[in-house]
């Protein structure tokens, strides 16, 4: 088993709007917990890069953390809090569909799926 | 198959007692398959005590659940969770585990039937990638105890302790694929309360 890096992806639609304030709040309230977690922030990246008022934006956050391992740890951490759940909730009138994925680099999947 | 398992908590001290008493009262039921041995470091609200049992039909274990009931009556015995359930395994070569786990969850109420079974659909590919996996039965529960109201259990006999805590653990299809069922921070989530894993050693086969 090899560690490589292993990638948490939020994607994120807005509300028409609310891009920018969508990604004030998950800096400020989310980001640090996720950090202290042991997840580190790559790229917040903004489809199309205009601040929409009257349109939605695709948001693509990126996190990473160096292995496998580290991926758990983290939701061994996150998990027992049961405000984390909760907190996607209280920023839902911002958001109008969201994704959670996993991902490693294609040259890392072989090493990854031998465990 | 018809099975049975049970996940005691037990005070401190008292453990070799109600072993002894588990072990003599699933002997005592004539099942088929019968397995009751501690829990090994690393179960995570999985009891001290794994007791698991399987029956040809659910008459059999009808005929014997009160008594068997009745040893596990012990006032040491502080917590049960378990299952019944009907199901059949699979295994995926002739090498027989040593370790066997079973995981009891709660799929959310009204969840969705194409969701459900999406869920089970993914659970199932598990043993396709995991290749510490000797022999699997994913169940939906007939009749939950403890906690929470079981829906599922998904069961394992693993290679050993290092097949469940390294291969299974930490190959793509649990971490990338199926978790995203169980973490609250996913829209996928539909296991929210706290799940029972638990695990201990086999001698023999137990699934099928």
């Amino acid at each position: 088993m090899s560690d490589a890096t292993v990638y948490v992806v939020d994607r994120v639609v807005t509300r028409p709007g609310c891009a920018r304030k969508f990604i004030d709040t998950y800096l400020a309230e989310y980001a640090p917990g996720a950090r202290s977690r042991g997840m580190t922030l790559r790229d917040v990246l903004v489809s199309p890069p205009i601040w929409f008022d009257d349109q939605s934006n695709t948001l693509t956050i990126t996190w990473s953390m160096p292995s496998a391992q580290a991926w758990w740890e983290m939701t061994w951490k996150g998990r027992p809090d049961p405000t984390l759940g909760p907190w996607w909730d209280t920023i839902g009138e911002l958001v109008m569909e969201r994704t959670r994925s996993v991902a490693a680099a294609a040259d890392d999947v072989d090493r990854l799926c031998d465990v | 198959m018809y099975s049975v398992t049970r996940l005691l908590d037990v005070a401190e001290g008292a453990s070799h007692r109600v072993l002894a008493a588990a072990r003599a009262g699933a002997a005592a039921t004539g099942a088929r398959q019968q397995l009751v041995e501690p829990t090994l470091p690393g179960v995570r609200n999985g009891g001290d005590i794994l007791v698991h049992l399987r029956f040809d039909t659910e008459d059999q274990w009808r005929s014997v659940e009160t008594d068997f009931a009745a040893t596990l009556t012990d006032p040491t015995i502080t917590h049960v969770n378990g299952a019944c359930y009907s199901g059949d395994a699979s295994r995926t070569g002739a090498q027989a585990g040593t370790v066997y786990r079973a995981l009891l969850l709660r799929v959310l109420p009204g969840t969705d039937t194409r969701i459900v079974a999406r869920f089970e659909d993914e659970l199932r590919l598990m043993p396709r990638y995991v290749n510490t996996i000797a022999a699997w039965q994913l169940s939906r529960v007939a009749e939950p105890v403890g906690t929470s109201e079981w829906t599922h259990v998904f069961e394992q006999e693993f290679s050993d302790v290092d097949g469940l805590m390294g291969a299974y653990l930490m190959h793509p299809i649990h971490w990338a694929v199926v978790d995203r069922w169980f973490d609250p921070e996913c829209p996928d989530v539909i296991v929210r309360d706290r799940v029972c894993h638990s695990f201990c050693h086999c001698d023999t086969p137990v699934l099928g």
